[in-house]
């Protein structure tokens, strides 16, 4: 008994103060979680606006489970992007990749029936400053806008403008080019096949 | 610890961690905020901003429970202070300041052990008064904050030409990449101890 009477004696402060703290902490979590919430979804959602200008909406339609390969799993979610009228006019899909420093997690939009890219762009990227980083710059970017949604194959030399399924690599940064290419291409075809398999999109040929 | 040991003057308390004892550029402690997110100046800022708040926060509370704090527990209680208002802090940047607390990442959860602060609550706070504390807090943090801007300045202007966004070099200035990776925090930061260092005669009789 003395025991646990020494332990109260020495450290009630300690107990006291981390209860009060807890719920400071808790109190600030519950007013601000909303807000931080409805940041990541404007954040997003901007993102597939830029991607699909014509869409005034996004549905989340389904989560797709894509099998990278080597045992490894991730899931896609995928966004039905819908016009004025509530025609469906795209989607765009999540997908991710090891860069050179960091995780990339991208959104990829497509056409309605997965034919071409309308674009991609990076939800989190954070590769080497000057070098990596210029994968989010438009003139790499832009290299998938139009692009046919098929194996993409990256190329070190070549004419960036041209609009076609060879993507120039970003100088200085061969492991970043090759995960944004591969990421397009593990996430695409699979996801093309699961909303094949549900009915969600016809095959055009 | 019931006897207030750090006595000095108001105004001492205030300046000392300015220039005197500036954490970064005269004691070299919590150099990781520093070197890490002086890329620009607009995130440096915020870092500082962060920080002095931090070390308000945590000075008032540890100065407040100076007298009943046990001393083989203090620095769990530092600990557990400092920890509390820095998530705090961090939610609030989630919530507020998006943009911000995407580039900081992980360096504004990291302020919980950043030595500037725990240091603060143990050589100051929890020897000395409450506005002694206040003044010691909003000084130490000043100086980290100019410290940390001034770094991230120079940073910028030579990685990017810009000054928070601002175009300061002429147009023919070819920008210098690599003060924007980590080697050029470390050379920034080196000449300006040096600089320092210099300006103060600290290095007298060294030869």
């Amino acid at each position: 008994m003395s025991k646990i009477k020494l332990f109260i004696q020495e450290s009630w402060l300690l107990l006291v103060s981390a209860f009060f703290f807890g719920l400071l902490i808790a109190v600030a979590d519950k007013a601000w979680t909303p807000k931080i919430e409805q940041n990541k979804l404007g954040e997003t959602n901007q993102k597939m606006t830029s991607l699909i200008p014509a869409a005034v909406n996004f549905e989340q339609t389904a989560d797709a489970e894509i099998d990278l390969g080597a045992g490894k799993k991730s899931k896609s979610r995928i966004y039905k992007a819908l016009s004025a009228d509530g025609q469906c006019i795209g989607w765009t899909l999540t997908a991710e990749g090891s860069g050179f420093a960091d995780k990339i997690e991208m959104i990829i939009a497509v056409d309605k029936n997965f034919e071409k890219i309308a674009g991609i762009d990076f939800a989190s990227i954070n590769e080497t400053p000057g070098f990596g980083d210029n994968a989010n710059k438009p003139a790499f970017r832009n290299q998938f806008a139009q692009a046919p949604a098929e194996d993409l194959k990256l190329t070190k030399t070549g004419d960036a403008g041209k609009i076609d399924a060879e993507i120039v690599a970003i100088t200085g940064a061969t492991v970043t080019s090759t995960a944004v290419v591969n990421s397009v291409n593990n996430y695409i075809k699979p996801v093309k096949e699961y909303m094949l398999s549900k009915g969600l999109i016809q095959n055009g040929k | 610890m019931a006897n207030d040991a750090y006595q000095p003057s108001l105004l001492d308390a205030l300046t000392v961690g300015i220039w005197r004892e500036n954490p970064t550029f005269r004691l070299l402690i919590g150099m990781c905020p520093p070197l890490a997110v002086s890329t620009a100046v607009k995130p440096a800022l915020t870092m500082g901003l962060s920080v002095i708040f931090v070390l308000i926060c945590s000075n008032l509370v540890i100065s407040s429970m100076r007298n009943i704090l046990k001393p083989h527990l203090r620095i769990m209680m530092f600990t557990l202070t400092i920890a509390t208002f820095v998530t705090i802090c961090d939610l609030y940047l989630r919530a507020f300041l998006p943009d911000m607390s995407k580039i900081l990442g992980p360096y504004v959860p990291l302020i919980i052990v950043n030595c500037i602060i725990i240091f603060r609550a143990e050589a100051c706070a929890s020897k000395s008064g409450l506005l002694v504390s206040l003044l010691d807090a909003i000084g130490t943090g000043t100086g980290f904050t100019i410290a940390i801007c001034i770094l991230a300045g120079i940073r910028e202007i030579l990685a990017t030409g810009n000054l928070i966004g601002y175009r300061v070099m002429p147009e023919a200035f070819v920008p210098w990449l690599a003060m924007q990776m980590p080697v050029g925090a470390f050379v920034t930061l080196g000449l300006i101890l040096g600089l320092s260092a210099a300006l103060t005669g600290k290095n007298k009789g060294a030869a």
